[in-house]
């Protein structure tokens, strides 16, 4: 029993030890010849799979277009990028275990997570809201005390209500469309997150008429790419990418596609935003 | 080089206590869950080997239809697919009283009794034909024969497969996190929200399901020596 035990033992120490190979992002772009990503299939418009089953979005546009040209700079070749699904529970795991290189999709840049990993430029800058049926009695986060609240697992708007509002009921699911679906039902009365996701989702409901995104934003959500902490030159190219985008006007251009009137999430950029994401870059 | 351990994120802030919580809620719900499934198990266990067709055809149904279905859909199935059918003031009042708990609880219970039901089965199918005959010459009704002949032995010898499957229950057990019941699985997660530690997140919770399974385990092989009849069932002594 006791052996049995101490061998289990020592099999996940050894599999959770077992080191990361000490190399450098480009140098493992340049041997394999592309650019592996996590992103997500489910978070319209930054990443998903659109009706023609294409894997398509705003964070992937922005790497395909803005970042690749620069990393492929940086390796002296032409690379492809790959894609991979990952979640709010596997991101960190995946870019510390070398699965992917770079993550890009609905992240939010915080103190916390810089710790594990470190983050690009903001390429998007959002805040908590709340997606209810039209009609509801919630119109911000202080109508909340007492109601059942949904949110995403893993996100960091679950942490701030269970902090801040611990009078509200929180429910966690996993994904957007099991907290959506909820939120159809009555097994919640409001469904929080991120307010771009939120308009998202509306945007892609059968009835979109039927739903309200409301409330000031009680958080404030600056979307990242994150990569393996450290590694100074891929970061470098990364943020060459945005930072190139922003100011050739490129990075406007996309947002235009996907966010604008006839995008696929009509999402205006506030001066207020624009000005922030241009003081990145010195503007 | 990319990651830095940080093992004191599970002892310090608030992570000791989200972990108990959790391994609270994944006991009580395995717990609950674990007597549907037995209760399901024997009684549709029993009735797959009554001299009775229409019962052995229902239960026949029962385990065919909720074993062969995959617990996450079963989850969905009792959280979303349920409440609709009753009035809206018993919703309201479910949504409010932990109905996430009861349909999580429900849907491990009625899926596992399914599987139970087989183990249990193949429990009594390990009993001589003969003893039931006996026992109906003796004068005993088939529930009799039943309660007091068949049942007793036969819990008796499915202790090793019904353990397996107690552990299954267990750690199946997670998969309520789908539909928000926050047991030790969902509890690990949010470690990792809070601190981005996920690797150590995954380790507390592994080891907790560890222990907890091996001490099952250690528990129902004394069960089973306790209760063993002897002579009737021989077993090599396990060291």
């Amino acid at each position: 029993m006791l052996r049995t035990l101490s061998l289990a033992l020592a099999v996940l120490v050894a599999l959770t030890a077992t080191p990361a190979l000490a190399q450098d992002t480009l140098d493992k772009i340049k041997q394999s010849g592309s650019l592996t990503i996590g992103t997500r299939t489910g978070s319209p418009p930054f990443a998903y799979v659109n009706k023609n089953n294409e894997w398509v979005g705003f964070s992937i546009d922005l790497v395909e277009q803005l970042i690749k040209p620069e990393v492929e700079k940086a390796v002296g070749k032409t690379i492809k990028v790959e894609k991979k699904e990952s979640a709010p529970a596997t991101r960190i795991p995946l870019l510390t275990s070398n699965a992917v290189d770079l993550i890009a999709e609905t992240m939010t840049d915080t103190p916390q997570r810089r710790e594990s990993v470190d983050f690009s430029l903001t390429f998007f800058y959002t805040g908590a809201q709340f997606l209810v049926k039209k009609g509801s009695p919630i119109h911000g986060v202080n109508d909340i005390g007492g109601k059942r609240i949904a949110s995403q697992q893993g996100s960091t708007n679950a942490k701030i209500i269970r902090e801040k509002y611990p009078q509200a009921q929180l429910r966690e699911f996993p994904d957007q469309p099991a907290a959506f679906q909820a939120l159809i039902q009555g097994q919640v009365d409001a469904y929080t997150n991120d307010g771009i996701q939120l308009a998202g989702l509306k945007a892609k409901s059968p009835k979109p008429e039927e739903w309200e995104v409301v409330g000031d934003f009680y958080s404030e959500e600056p979307y990242g790419m994150a990569m393996r902490k450290g590694d100074a030159k891929f970061k470098a190219a990364v943020d060459a990418g945005l930072k190139n985008g922003f100011e050739s006007g490129k990075y406007f251009e996309l947002y235009e596609k996907w966010f604008g009137a006839k995008g696929e999430v009509p999402y205006a950029l506030t001066p207020q935003v624009k000005a922030y994401l241009m003081k990145q870059v010195g503007k | 080089m990319n990651y830095t351990f940080k093992w004191s994120v599970l002892w310090s802030g608030q992570s000791g206590a989200w972990l108990l919580q959790g391994l609270i809620t994944t006991l009580e719900l395995s717990a609950l869950a674990w007597l549907i499934a037995v209760a399901l198990g024997i009684l549709s266990g029993a009735l797959r080997t009554v001299p009775f067709p229409p019962l052995r055809w229902l239960a026949t149904f029962y385990v065919e239809f909720f074993r062969n279905v995959p617990l996450l859909v079963w989850m969905f199935f009792w959280y979303f697919a349920v409440p609709p059918l009753l009035p809206r003031f018993a919703q309201d009042w479910l949504f409010n009283h932990g109905a996430e708990f009861w349909a999580g609880t429900l849907a491990l219970g009625v899926y596992h009794g399914a599987r139970m039901s087989e183990v249990i089965r193949s429990g009594i199918g390990a009993i001589p034909r003969t003893q039931f005959e006996a026992s109906v010459a003796m004068g005993l009704t088939t529930f009799q024969a039943y309660r007091l002949v068949i049942l007793p032995v036969a819990l008796r010898l499915i202790v090793p497969p019904g353990t397996n499957e107690s552990l299954n229950l267990l750690k199946n057990s997670s998969v309520a996190l789908t539909i928000s019941v926050a047991e030790l699985t969902f509890q690990t997660r949010q470690i990792e929200t809070y601190t981005a530690k996920a690797i150590e997140a995954l380790t507390a919770g592994t080891l907790i399901y560890l222990v907890l399974c091996l001490s099952i385990a250690t528990i129902m092989a004394r069960v089973e020596r306790a209760y063993a009849i002897p002579g009737l069932i021989s077993r090599r002594q396990a060291g």
